[in-house]
This record gives structure tokens, C-alpha cells and sequence, in this order.
């Protein structure tokens, strides 16, 4: 269920695009990150040697590409696919695997600062949902198991 | 106008209290209707989460939707990316009834619906917009007439622009007007729309973080900007945090930033303490210093007035 993906019908009209790459932060200032070339390699069936590169976790989900596409597509959403895939092989940055495990087990990314906020007079900061969000995501693996499983009967 | 709960988000909460602070101290004096909410959780941050398990993305966002909904509420957060990840995760489920079903039956495990109905709002627009220029006006003891302050929007205060709805994406005004209502200049800049960066710290990538974060600064001081503005904590990490690491292996940019709740603070007349502005790490102390030194003068209500009233002001 809601997954990632790639969509090739969309890319192919990227490949005579390439509006975004004109405005694209990343495209401008860092060596080497290039969404036309990414694009022509999905389509040559030839992504695997991005999957390991540190380009797809350099695109900064500003949303600058999204809004200039034609299509509404932005290749950001190819850049989120890929590094899903990139994710289930194991090859995110470490810190990214340290703030996932830390955002499952605690449901947030850091604890509140409780001396600061006694210091500048704040309220007691309001409960944490943790044990509720550690519940569904719970009820959200069984669904996907299931899901899986009835994948590989049909 | 309706409660809302405020989403302080995580890093604000964990790193940056003072901002919760001073975005407490304009709430108040505006007497504007907020309130907190137990049980929120990380909003949840999209590259980390979304880049990993979508699903989780989705069910966690609508599941922090569902508190204010079941509250009748809507929400207000001082960071840009905590409104635009909710936002995104609203619009999708609004949209997509068969997503929608999927996550409201998961929802339901843990006695929560999401009904979509809490309106949501990032902390500038929702003063431009629901306070007003006016109201603002107002309430300023001493503006900043005479100052060059430079805005960085931060992207997830205006885009996705299908989610958000709130200014224009690409040539945004609101955040504009609000510093002209505050009497200040708002230079435009080469890199003014130019995303912070700061998310390549989050990837280890923290050599190029600097490169982007210090061509901004570079242009602002080119331009002799007396701040950098902005309202996102992600934004203010990379400008203020990186900016001051770099002073520290000797190359000193020296651009005060400056969170928009204590531009508003400043300007009702609080002191930098009471907003806890020593608490940053780039020296705000020579913006103060030529703030100080200049008179209080009233703002040029015509001209302000002309400008947000001319035909298609506001994109
Ligand atoms: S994502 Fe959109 S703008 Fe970018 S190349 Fe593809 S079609 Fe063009
Ligand atoms: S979202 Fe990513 S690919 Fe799109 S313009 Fe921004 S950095 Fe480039």
C-alpha cells in the first residue's frame, strides 16, 4: 500500500523536457547532480548505479521542480523513488538510518528541552503520542503483511 | 477567528526553545486564540520518513491531522516544514478517497479518524492573512525604518503550492509585506529564493551544506543586508549553527539571523533576553546596536498602503 514508485510514462516525457533542471538548487551548485542523466538511465533500465550514489539524497525536496513541471510530476518524485528502493537495499546514509530508528522508537526526533524550557519560563511541554504512534505503526506492518501475502498467492 | 493549536514540531521543541518563546510572547500580545495539543508527534520529517516507508508517512501525518479535527481546531506551526509535510499528506487524502479509506481503517485501530477539516497554516501567512498588516501596524512601538532586512522564505512555507495555497510559489509577497508593515527594507537578492540546503547535514553531507549556506551569506553581505529573516527552524539551523562553525574555522560572515517572532517581539518593544535572542550563536549584537541608534520614526502608511492595494499585489 502507498508506496513510492517510479513512473515510466511520466519519465519518458522528461526526457524531452528537462525544464527543472534549469532551477533546480542542487542542479546548479553541486558537481555531478544531473536529473537528465538519472532520467535517461531509469528509462535505459540502467538505475541500479544511482541507487549507491550520493546524488539522490542531494536533491533538497524544495519543490522547486514540481511546481515548473508541465506534468505536475517534478523530478523529485523520481528522486523519492529512487531512494526508497536505495532505502530497502540498505544504502541510506548512516544518519538517515539513525533518525528513522530514533523517529520509530520515540515517534519524534529529539525530546523536548526541558531545563532550557525552564529557563525562558515555558509550560510543561504537552504529552507524547509515542505510544499511540508505536500502535499503528504496529497495525500498519500487520496490514503490509497481509498485503504481501496475498500478493504471492494470487 | 477559530482556536487553533499550535505544532512547535521537533526541532524547535528539542533544539531551539527560545523560539517556542518568542513565538509564545506575539501569541499573547495578540491575544490570539491558541492553545496545545497532547500527543503529537513528529510531524513527520519528509526526506527521513517518506524517503523510507511512505505508508508511515501518510498515516503519521493524518494521524497528527486527526487530533485537531477531533478538537475542531486548526493548526498553526512556527516551521515551515511541519505545515508543508501535513499540508502534503492532507491534500493527498482529500484527493485520493481509496488512500484515504486505506489510512482511516488503520486510523480506527487506535480510535482516530482523519476528517481533514483542520485548516492549516504557516505562522506568516496566518499573520498576513488572519491577523493583518493593520492589527500589526498597531501594535508596533518602534519599527525598523532604516534597516535592510533580507527574507529568506524557507520553500516549505509556499510550495508544494497544490497543498499549501497560500502565496505564490515562485515569486512569493506575503512574508514581504509583513516586513514592509514593520517599516524595514526587503532587498531582492540573486539567491533569495534559493533553498537553504540545510537537508545535506541531514544526509552527511555537511561540506556542501556550508557551500550553500555560504552563498547566501556571501550575498548578503554584498548587498550589506543587517539580517537575515526567516521563520523555519530547519532554516535558522542552517544559517545561524552552520554560519557560526564557520566563523569558528576563521571565516567570519557575520549576518545576524533573525527569527520572525523576535523581529515582531523587538518591534512591541520586548528586550533581545526576553525573546532569548542571547541564545543564538551568531552575534546579534551589531543589529541591535544600529537599531538602537536610530529614531523611531513612523511607518509610511501611504505608500505601504498603495503597494498592497495595487492591482494583483498579492500574485
Ligand atoms: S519533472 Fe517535469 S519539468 Fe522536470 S523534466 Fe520531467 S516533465 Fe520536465
Ligand atoms: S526538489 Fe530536488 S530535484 Fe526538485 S528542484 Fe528541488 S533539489 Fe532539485
Amino acid at each position: 500500500m502507498l508506496d513510492a514508485q517510479l513512473n515510466m510514462k511520466l519519465l519518458e516525457m522528461c526526457s524531452g523536457c528537462g525544464a527543472c533542471y534549469s532551477i533546480c538548487p542542487s542542479s546548479l551548485n553541486l558537481p555531478g547532480y544531473d536529473p537528465r542523466a538519472v532520467i535517461k538511465d531509469i528509462l535505459k533500465g540502467d538505475m541500479d548505479k544511482w541507487l549507491a550514489s550520493k546524488s539522490i539524497w542531494q536533491c533538497l525536496e524544495c519543490h522547486y521542480c514540481l511546481e515548473m513541471c508541465f506534468q505536475h510530476y517534478g523530478f523529485e518524485n523520481a528522486m523519492t523513488a529512487l531512494r526508497t528502493i536505495a532505502a530497502k537495499r540498505g544504502l541510506h546514509p548512516p544518519q538517515v538510518k539513525r533518525g528513522w530508528d530514533m523517529f520509530v522508537k520515540t515517534s519524534r526526533l529529539g525530546e523536548p528541552a526541558l531545563p532550557a524550557r525552564k529557563k525562558f519560563g515555558l509550560p510543561d511541554p504537552p504529552k507524547s503520542g509515542a505510544e499511540e504512534f508505536k500502535k499503528l505503526h504496529a497495525l500498519l506492518k500487520e496490514a503490509k503483511e497481509k498485503d504481501a501475502r496475498k500478493a504471492h498467492n494470487e | 477567528m477559530k482556536e487553533f493549536a499550535v505544532f512547535w514540531g521537533c526541532t524547535i521543541q528539542t533544539r531551539f526553545p527560545f523560539l517556542e518563546k518568542s513565538t509564545r510572547i506575539v501569541l499573547d500580545e495578540f491575544k490570539l486564540p491558541y492553545r496545545d495539543i497532547d500527543g503529537f508527534t513528529c510531524c513527520p520529517e519528509k526526506s527521513l520518513v517518506n524517503n523510507i516507508d511512505h505508508s508511515l508517512f501518510v498515516a503519521t501525518a493524518a494521524r497528527n491531522v486527526a487530533l485537531a479535527d477531533e478538537l475542531d481546531c486548526d493548526i498553526v506551526s512556527p516551521c515551515t516544514g511541519c505545515v508543508s509535510n501535513l499540508a502534503t499528506v492532507k491534500s493527498e487524502l482529500n484527493y485520493n478517497p481509496v488512500d484515504r479509506a486505506q489510512v482511516n481503517s488503520l486510523l480506527k485501530g487506535i480510535g482516530r479518524e482523519f476528517k481533514g477539516t483542520a485548516k492549516l497554516a504557516h505562522l506568516v501567512p496566518f499573520f498576513h492573512d488572519a491577523v493583518g498588516v493593520q492589527r500589526i501596524r498597531q501594535k508596533i512601538k518602534k519599527d525598523f525604518a532604516g534597516m535592510k532586512l533580507a527574507i529568506h522564505y524557507g520553500c516549505h512555507m509556499i510550495r508544494p503550492s497544490h497543498a499549501l495555497k497560500n502565496d505564490d510559489p515562485l515569486n512569493p509577497k506575503k512574508f514581504d509585506n509583513l516586513i514592509r508593515a514593520l517599516g524595514a527594507e526587503s532587498p531582492d537578492f540573486p539567491a533569495k529564493m534559493m533553498c537553504c540546503g540545510q537537508g545535506l547535514d541531514r544526509v552527511d553531507q555537511h561540506d556542501y551544506a556550508l557551500q550553500m549556506a555560504r552563498l547566501k551569506l556571501k550575498e548578503l553581505k554584498a548587498i550589506g543586508a543587517d539580517a537575515l529573516l526567516l521563520c523555519c527552524p530547519s532554516c535558522f539551523l542552517q544559517f545561524d549553527n552552520n554560519q557560526f562553525l564557520m566563523e569558528k574555522e576563521g571565516e567570519k560572515l557575520g549576518v545576524p539571523v533573525i527569527y520572525f517572532t523576535e523581529l515582531m517581539g523587538l518591534a512591541m518593544g520586548y528586550s533581545p533576553e526576553e525573546l532569548g535572542m542571547n541564545s543564538h550563536r551568531v552575534d546579534c549584537s551589531g543589529f541591535m546596536k544600529k537599531w538602537d541608534g536610530l529614531k523611531a520614526k513612523p511607518v509610511d502608511t501611504q505608500s505601504l498602503e498603495d503597494e498592497l492595494n495595487k492591482a494583483g499585489a498579492l500574485g
